[in-house]
């Protein structure tokens, strides 16, 4: 479904994405865990299309869309959600206005008429619900003034109305107190489906109690270093990333040597 | 000097009333008065010219207004205490017999003769000298409101006041608005007609100790409407004054606020919004002075400029040596929407006491590129994101108007005429 090929990817000319290679099938939950700066948050930025983040090499497609080619919001309509570390405050724009707007993009996608006012109101109240948010936040200004909590809750309701083919979760739980990440786990594994897939950034072996992840990959210095299934969440929890510099510097040390 | 300003001075004398003894002290200020030119500062973005050539027109004969535009003037939802003038005459003084407790509201020519001298006390004597056409209104308004509130008293209505244009080609308006101590009230003033007319309007607010004032001045005239005028306020101890001015800008098209920290503790946020096209000027002219201790300013004023549109703006600040711990922001942004748009901006902060806090800004605002990216990150065009956050920047004081009635009058306005900007 998604797949990231030999990715190498930089910001302001320093090269932070070095050989990224990751293939999601449908349905697959992937978490994707490491020390910061290790290129987490920068992978979700390039593969959604954020300005300012040049792509140096490598390729990645989307059921076979080539995703580099298009806008960050054609990349959206063909399916890609990325859920914001730090969700942007937009004051003036009513949450309410700005998702329908995006529904109504994806639908014209899709070759849809847009939905109704009414009708949005009513999916948007759901969702709401679902994610325990009072509905005045549909009236209040984009994440204006959210906590974080309820700003990680307002990025799920999203992934909840637009129902995107893949979802990254850039360390959705960061900031959240036991009872929001139960929301936001909940939000997501209530859309999980053969045909939808996750890639759950995170820190942290919390969330993936909450979220079963089917492979667990570690990232570090712009590339993957180790795989495996869900018990690798549990040893990196337990370790810790110290290994790593061990590993990298006996890697650099054969570098040399050679 | 102007023709206009010439029969200025010549009707000037023949009014004669009670107000007489204050207007003939302010024709005497205007006879010293240079007609502004381009190197006049107040004045320098601002050009008279048209009204060198206007040809005075005096008020309409007292006869009411056909029902139909009076009907045009309604806000729906807004339960209000309207006051209708139209080409500078009220309209219906029935409102003024079933007010609510604690308000009073008299025409001005129909004042009691028993209240004749405290308002002549109360006539200019918090809008400053400066203000040209304040002293033309001084001179010529001879009509208008005496509003007042008792001490105490929660009014609950706004009371709002229009000064529309119909047949005549010149108005003039007057209010005198005195809240007593810990009262409240809200008063909207709203300035209507876009054909070639000269409307001044000017208010002045004493707003005693604890009270709270909720203020509105709609400019939403356009074209070849030429008004001018002005809001000015003192403020008593612990008063609370939240402002909001909006304008669309006209042939002429100016504001002055005055803002007057006369007790401490006070607290005052203004807000004013402006969206102009086509060869429209908008001038704002706010200047807020901070005379004693402990009092607070916040001042956002934002706008969008299309096509040859020229938005002034000039603010001041003015922080008297015994103003300490003052709190003041002062804040401009513009979005420019063509190369041909211009804006004139100045903040001026002058500050003589040494124990104060004070921001002040003034930008042409680019476009939130992190906005953007989230917006198209969710599907959003970016076309569409640009417009979204464009008009988001000006709509985020309209949902700051504590009367969201109001606020869903006003937006659905603003929303028409931002779409029919040209964007080159």
């Amino acid at each position: 479904m998604l797949s990231i090929k030999n990715l190498h990817a930089s910001v302001e000319d320093k090269t932070i994405l070095k050989g990224l290679d990751l293939e999601i099938k449908p349905g697959e939950v992937h978490a994707i865990m490491g020390p910061n700066g290790a290129g987490k948050s920068t992978m979700g930025y390039v593969v959604s299309g954020r300005e300012g983040y040049e792509v140096e090499e490598g390729a990645v497609t989307l059921n076979g869309v080539d995703l580099l080619e298009l806008e960050a919001e054609e990349r959206a309509r063909a399916g890609l959600f990325l859920a914001f570390q730090y969700p942007v405050e937009i004051p003036g724009v009513s949450n309410l206005e700005f998702m329908k707007a995006a529904v109504d993009a994806q639908r014209e996608a899709d070759g849809e008429e847009p939905v109704s006012s009414k009708d949005f109101l009513k999916l948007a109240r759901e969702a709401c619900k679902q994610v325990h948010l009072p509905v005045d936040f549909l009236k209040r200004g984009v994440n204006e003034g959210f906590s974080g909590g309820e700003k990680k809750r307002n990025e799920i309701m999203q992934m909840l109305l637009l129902k995107p083919k893949v979802c990254i979760l850039d360390e959705s739980d960061s900031g959240l107190d036991i009872d929001a990440l139960q929301v936001v786990a909940e939000g997501v594994n209530s859309q999980r489906s053969p045909d939808r897939s996750f890639i759950v950034v995170t820190h942290y072996q919390r969330l993936l109690d909450h979220i079963k992840p089917d492979f667990v990959h570690v990232l570090s210095d712009g590339k993957i270093v180790k795989s495996g299934d869900a018990s690798l969440a549990q040893e990196l929890e337990d370790q810790g990333y110290a290994w790593l510099k061990e590993q990298r510097a006996v890697g650099a040390a054969q570098e040399q040597s050679a | 000097m102007s023709n206009w300003f010439g029969q200025v001075l010549d009707r000037a004398d023949s009014v004669n009333d009670w107000l007489s003894p204050k207007r003939q002290s302010s024709l005497a200020l205007l006879k010293e008065r240079q007609w502004p030119t381009r190197k006049t500062e107040d004045w320098k973005y601002t050009p008279l010219h048209a009204l060198d050539t206007f040809e005075s027109g005096l008020p309409a004969a007292n006869e009411a207004a056909p029902s139909e535009f009076i009907a045009d003037l309604a806000i729906a939802g807004l339960d209000s205490i309207d006051l209708i003038f139209v080409d500078g005459v009220l309209q219906s003084a029935a409102v003024l017999d079933e007010l609510p407790e604690g308000l009073s509201i008299y025409s001005l020519p129909d004042l009691p003769e028993g209240k004749q001298s405290d308002v002549l006390g109360d006539f200019a004597a918090i809008k400053p000298e400066r203000h040209l056409f304040g002293l033309i209104n001084d001179v010529l308004a001879t009509q208008g409101l005496v509003i007042e509130v008792a001490a105490g008293a929660t009014i609950l209505q706004p009371i709002r006041i229009v000064s529309a244009i119909n047949n005549s080609t010149e108005a003039h308006t007057r209010l005198q608005v005195k809240l007593g101590e810990s009262s409240s009230l809200a008063v909207i003033e709203q300035y209507v007609g876009n054909d070639a007319c000269f409307n001044t309007g000017v208010a002045e607010y004493d707003v005693a100790d604890n009270a709270q004032l909720e203020h509105y001045r709609f400019a939403l005239q356009t074209s070849a409407a030429m008004v001018v005028g002005g809001s000015h306020f003192k403020l008593g101890n612990r008063s609370r004054l939240n402002s909001t001015v909006v304008g669309f800008g006209s042939q002429l098209s100016r504001v002055d606020v005055d803002v007057h920290h006369a007790g401490e503790y006070a607290e005052a946020k203004l807000n004013a919004i402006y969206l102009l096209d086509n060869n429209e000027l908008f001038d704002l002219h706010s200047t807020i002075e901070h005379a004693v201790p402990h009092c607070i300013t916040e001042e956002n004023v934002r706008g969008i400029v299309a096509d040859k549109a020229r938005a002034v703006f000039n603010g001041r600040i003015h922080i008297h040596r015994d103003a300490q711990k003052t709190l003041a922001e002062l804040n401009n942004r513009n979005l420019l929407m063509s190369n041909e748009a211009e804006v004139n901006t100045k903040p001026e902060l002058e500050i003589y006491a040494d124990d104060v806090r004070c921001a002040h800004g003034a930008t042409v605002a680019e476009i939130d590129k992190s906005g953007l990216y989230y917006l198209q990150s969710r599907g959003i065009s970016r076309a569409q994101a640009q417009v979204m956050l464009s008009f988001g920047f000006i709509n985020e004081l309209v949902d700051q108007m504590p009367n969201q009635i109001l606020a869903e009058w006003l937006r659905p306005q603003l929303r028409e005429r931002f779409a029919n900007m040209d964007v080159k």
